[in-house]
């Protein structure tokens, strides 16, 4: 089924195609959705490879994921499903379970754009500057848009600080 | 931090997480199926040219199988004896996605998919941005023209199955008594604010279209554009501006009945600047 040309390219997705995934599911919040996400990426990356592989292709890809994750959040796709207009109901937080369900609810729960960033900057751990080049926006925005952001998940956790919350999980 | 913790959270959230071990598999086999799919759909419409034959419309606009609507066609092939035999008409799966899902170079943005824009906005170029999933497609134009620039106006078209989400979208915005209803010309449409994730925006203006029974359109405002036009007046004009002058381009009767430009002096306005710039 894979040819000489392909193996390059196999080789890539072996190496990097489960990191990948969690991107694409930190992106979007639904395991379906991110296999998807990540498959249209991948085939995207595919149909260029002989001009992708001789850079790093993994930003490539990453950038693919990030912007159609945003792309479709935008054609309402998620935003149907998640309550996005309004902050997620506090759970009764009884075991470690709950509480990172709280944390990724309201990680879903923010604008896509919003959600990217938090993405790419604390779970990529991309600078500014390279989480700004693959949003196409500027070092600017991807301070106030991670700002905002953890401003919004520290109110959907509520009054206590998810800091000690947190803490708490792992204790 | 919150930051430290967030990475923790995130680690642990994904670390069941593993990639298919077929996606290469899936990921070669979807792209050349596409390219074979796009050649045969050519194939089977040169096909049907040459014998005479209209492709029904909803072959053209349907997702897929089981979206085919429209009158039972059929290929008409010489048997042994010389006379014509009807052959059942196997619909490929249409439309599908450009190979690049998107429409590559546009020029001024304007004609894209299946669709025409008649009137854009003073001063808005085209983003060099489109997307094409077949059933739908999207492009949009801001000031620059700049690709990763934030967009201003955004056109999603969808079509066959993905059109009737759509209407859904509108009938739920109508069940809760979100927008009002619009006349676009001989059409009607859907105005409303949508919340589509736009940071730190009021929400985003859009029009619903229709454009036929396998057709919408929705057209966008970013909240950055809204606040620049001013006024909600404005905002609801140049989108309905915008609806009349969308236009089908590839003859399905319910959607090319040209609307008058709004104000009857867009036309030349807009030919003056591309996209409307």
């Amino acid at each position: 089924m894979i040819g000489p040309d392909d193996d390059g390219f196999a080789a890539f997705v072996a190496a990097r195609g489960t990191s990948l995934l969690r991107v694409a599911y930190l992106a979007c919040g639904d395991d379906r959705d991110a296999e998807d996400l990540l498959q249209t990426a991948l085939e995207r990356t595919y149909r260029k490879w002989d001009r992708v592989r001789h850079d790093n292709p993994e930003p490539y890809v990453r950038r693919i994921i990030v912007n159609t994750a945003i792309s479709r959040a935008r054609r309402r796709a998620i935003l149907r499903i998640l309550p996005t207009h309004t902050p997620p109901e506090l759970p009764v937080r009884e075991t470690d379970v709950d509480l990172r369900h709280v944390l990724m609810d309201a990680l879903r729960a923010l604008p896509p754009r919003q959600r990217a960033v938090v993405v790419l900057r604390y779970w990529e751990d991309l600078g500014e500057t390279q989480t700004a080049e693959i949003l196409g926006c500027s070092a600017g925005t991807v301070k106030s848009q991670a700002s905002k952001a953890l401003t919004k998940l520290r109110s959907a956790l509520g009054a206590e600080s998810v800091e000690g919350l947190i803490r708490n999980v792992h204790a | 931090m919150l930051e430290d913790d967030l990475r923790q959270i995130m680690a642990d959230e994904t670390a069941r997480l593993r990639a298919a071990p077929d996606l290469v598999d899936r990921v070669i086999r979807s792209s050349r199926r596409r390219r074979t799919v796009r050649t045969r759909y050519v194939a089977v419409v040169a096909a049907a040219a040459v014998v005479g034959i209209t492709i029904p419309t909803g072959l053209t606009l349907a997702s897929g199988p089981a979206a085919v609507s429209g009158p039972a066609a059929a290929v008409v092939s010489p048997d042994t004896t010389g006379s014509a035999v009807p052959q059942p008409f196997e619909p490929p799966p249409l439309p599908t996605p450009s190979p690049t899902l998107d429409f590559g170079d546009l020029g001024d943005g304007k004609a894209f998919g299946r669709v025409k824009v008649g009137y854009l906005p003073d001063g808005l170029q085209w983003s060099h941005r489109s997307s094409d999933w077949g059933d739908a497609y999207t492009t949009s134009w801001n000031y620059d023209g700049d690709k990763n620039g934030f967009y201003c106006v955004q056109i999603f078209v969808q079509e066959g199955q993905a059109a009737q989400r759509s209407r859904e979208a509108v009938q739920s915005y109508r069940d809760k008594s979100d927008g009002e209803e619009a006349t676009i010309g001989d059409r009607t449409g859907y105005l409303v604010t949508q919340w589509v994730g736009e940071d730190g925006g009021k929400g985003t203006p859009t029009m619903f279209l229709d454009m036929g029974p396998e057709r919408m359109a929705e057209i966008m405002f970013s909240p950055v554009f809204v606040k620049d036009l001013g006024t909600r007046e404005a905002v609801e004009r140049e989108l309905k501006k915008i609806a009349e002058g969308l236009t089908a381009t590839d003859g399905d009767p319910g959607t090319t009945s040209e609307a008058p430009a709004a104000d009857g002096g867009d036309e030349g306005k807009d030919a003056e600047a591309p996209a409307g710039g």
